[in-house]
């Protein structure tokens, strides 16, 4: 019998980060961010992170808390413009054009590029309203009778509609949890948009209505390009095709996510999934 | 990622406890294995009865801790939803155990075929190359128990390789045997049995060495079986 602390004394413990380990680029990328650095004010929150969201996949975003991983969420969309102390360098495009250019109008490309957020937040309006509104401010119906199609094919879409189609008129908040974050992804869906950012979308589910939106987002990745920050590893492997790891501000590794969770290439992260000290 | 698994460091300490554990309880079941080979192989060739029926007895030990390990592996996997090289070292748990288990079989079919030997004229004290074969065999099972205690993939490669050796002995020895038995009729009985005996001593060695691909999965992440030599050391860059 051999003593078990031999193996232990094997280890090395080689934390370094020099750079992204592993493949952050896509040959078919909808969005690509090049050295992307991200200050509030004086601190910097995001350190020189490039990557690509490729077309019609999930991208998980991990890391502890505090990683950057939401900040750089938030830049796809400009969900930080609205930070005043925010500073956002390098390069965002979405389809080749630089999503930070003066002419590209923020509501237009929030338009195209959605976002769930961890909270269901409906608005506190019908559940019917709350899905129609996206629409009615971009014009992209021109009567009644195409906003009711827009309300109903969105809510299909994200699989609350035989669940609510009784009772539109009720308000949004009178839903459960998830049901409430299904109507936020309905209203993200009915302004037709190309990516869907989403930031901890279930992380206040219980298991079930977990199970639903996963499903869902799986179905959804057909028609759209999703990138999602989660803090369950688990939800992570089981949605996504690529995981980016974050830790402190960089990108430590990306790739293929059955890579990242049987054999990741850098200590972080094997660290970081297998609940290890880092 | 360098040759950096390690066990212990995670943030719930009963988790390092339990992986511990495991990992002890394989190490204990390869240990008894390995001792059970060893005794078969004694009691063949000192034609030592009771030390045979001994090992045909001990094998229900090595069947209950597989199952036993089993039960923990399943709970651990239900648990923790381990990932990386937690989940490898689960996987390579459930499998080694697989091979351990058949190696127990093996060394249990040693003992009944020694039983039988002992009782009938000439047994098979004669034949060196068994002996031979047998330590070649107890040698490479005791080196890939230890390349797994201290999770060596240089001395899990080496071990793999050393399996050619042991089927290379194993030919030469059934070519003995065959004529013998062309020379001598009434030794066929025998003979038949001793080749048996050579089968599972080769069937070990053939175990040891998936023993030793579990190794090189769980700390490479590589899956090195059914591929040549040279196609190893590429995939494992050594």
């Amino acid at each position: 019998m051999v003593d078990m602390s031999s193996a232990e004394s094997l280890l090395s413990q080689d934390t370094q980060i020099n750079g992204t380990v592993g493949n952050c680029y896509s040959n078919d990328a909808k969005m690509s961010m090049r050295d992307v650095n991200v200050y509030y004010d004086q601190k910097q929150a995001i350190n020189n992170v490039s990557l690509d969201l490729a077309r019609h996949q999930v991208t998980a975003l991990i890391g502890p808390s505090g990683c950057g991983k939401s900040t750089f969420l938030r830049c796809l969309n400009r969900m930080n413009d609205t930070i005043p102390i925010c500073r956002v360098e390098g390069g965002l495009t979405l389809d080749g054009s630089d999503i930070y250019d003066k002419n590209m109008d923020p509501v237009l490309l929030r338009a195209r590029v959605g976002m769930v957020f961890q909270k269901p937040n409906p608005f506190p309006k019908s559940i019917y309203e709350n899905v129609a509104y996206g629409p009615k401010i971009h014009g992209l119906s021109s009567n009644k009778a195409e906003l009711d199609e827009i309300v109903i094919t969105s809510l299909r879409k994200a699989g609350l509609f035989e669940e609510v189609k009784d009772r539109l008129d009720a308000p949004g908040t009178s839903l459960s949890g998830g049901q409430q974050q299904r109507l936020c992804i309905a209203r993200t869906i009915a302004v037709s948009p190309e990516v869907i950012l989403m930031d901890e979308p279930a992380s206040a589910l219980d298991p079930i209505a977990t199970a639903v939106i996963e499903e869902l987002i799986d179905e959804l990745k057909e028609k759209y390009t999703i990138a999602i920050v989660t803090h369950s590893m688990q939800q992570a492997a089981r949605i996504s095709q690529t995981t980016a790891y974050f830790h402190m501000g960089q990108l430590v590794e990306m790739g293929e996510t059955s890579q990242i969770f049987t054999n990741p290439a850098h200590k972080l992260t094997e660290n970081y999934i297998t609940g290890r000290f880092g | 990622m360098e040759n950096d698994l390690h066990l212990s460091q995670h943030i719930s300490k009963r988790f390092n406890q339990e992986l511990e554990e495991v990992r002890n309880q394989v190490l204990k079941m390869g240990g008894l294995v390995e001792q059970q080979v060893s005794d078969g192989l004694v009691a063949l060739l000192d034609a030592d009865m009771d030390l045979a029926q001994q090992v045909v007895d001990q094998d229900k030990l090595v069947n209950s801790m597989e199952i036993e390990i089993d039960e923990v592996c399943t709970e651990i996997l239900a648990r923790r939803q381990p990932a990386a090289s937690d989940l490898r070292l689960m996987i390579s748990i459930i499998k080694t155990i697989t091979d351990l288990e058949r190696i127990g079989d093996e060394a249990e079919k040693l003992g009944r075929n020694a039983i039988v030997l002992a009782n009938s004229d000439g047994g098979s004290r004669e034949y060196i190359e068994l002996r031979h074969l047998g330590e070649s065999v107890k040698e490479m099972l005791k080196r890939s128990l230890n390349a797994y205690a201290r999770m060596d993939v240089e001395e899990a490669i080496s071990v793999i390789q050393s399996d050619k050796n042991i089927n290379q002995e194993y030919d030469d020895l059934s070519r003995l045997l065959v004529i013998k038995m062309m020379e001598d009729p009434r030794q066929i009985k025998s003979a038949l049995r001793i080749s048996w005996c050579a089968r599972a001593l080769e069937r070990i060695g053939d175990h040891t060495k998936n023993l030793c691909e579990y190794i090189v999965y769980l700390v490479k992440g590589k899956d090195v079986r059914h591929i040549n030599f040279d196609e190893i050391k590429q995939q494992i860059d050594i």
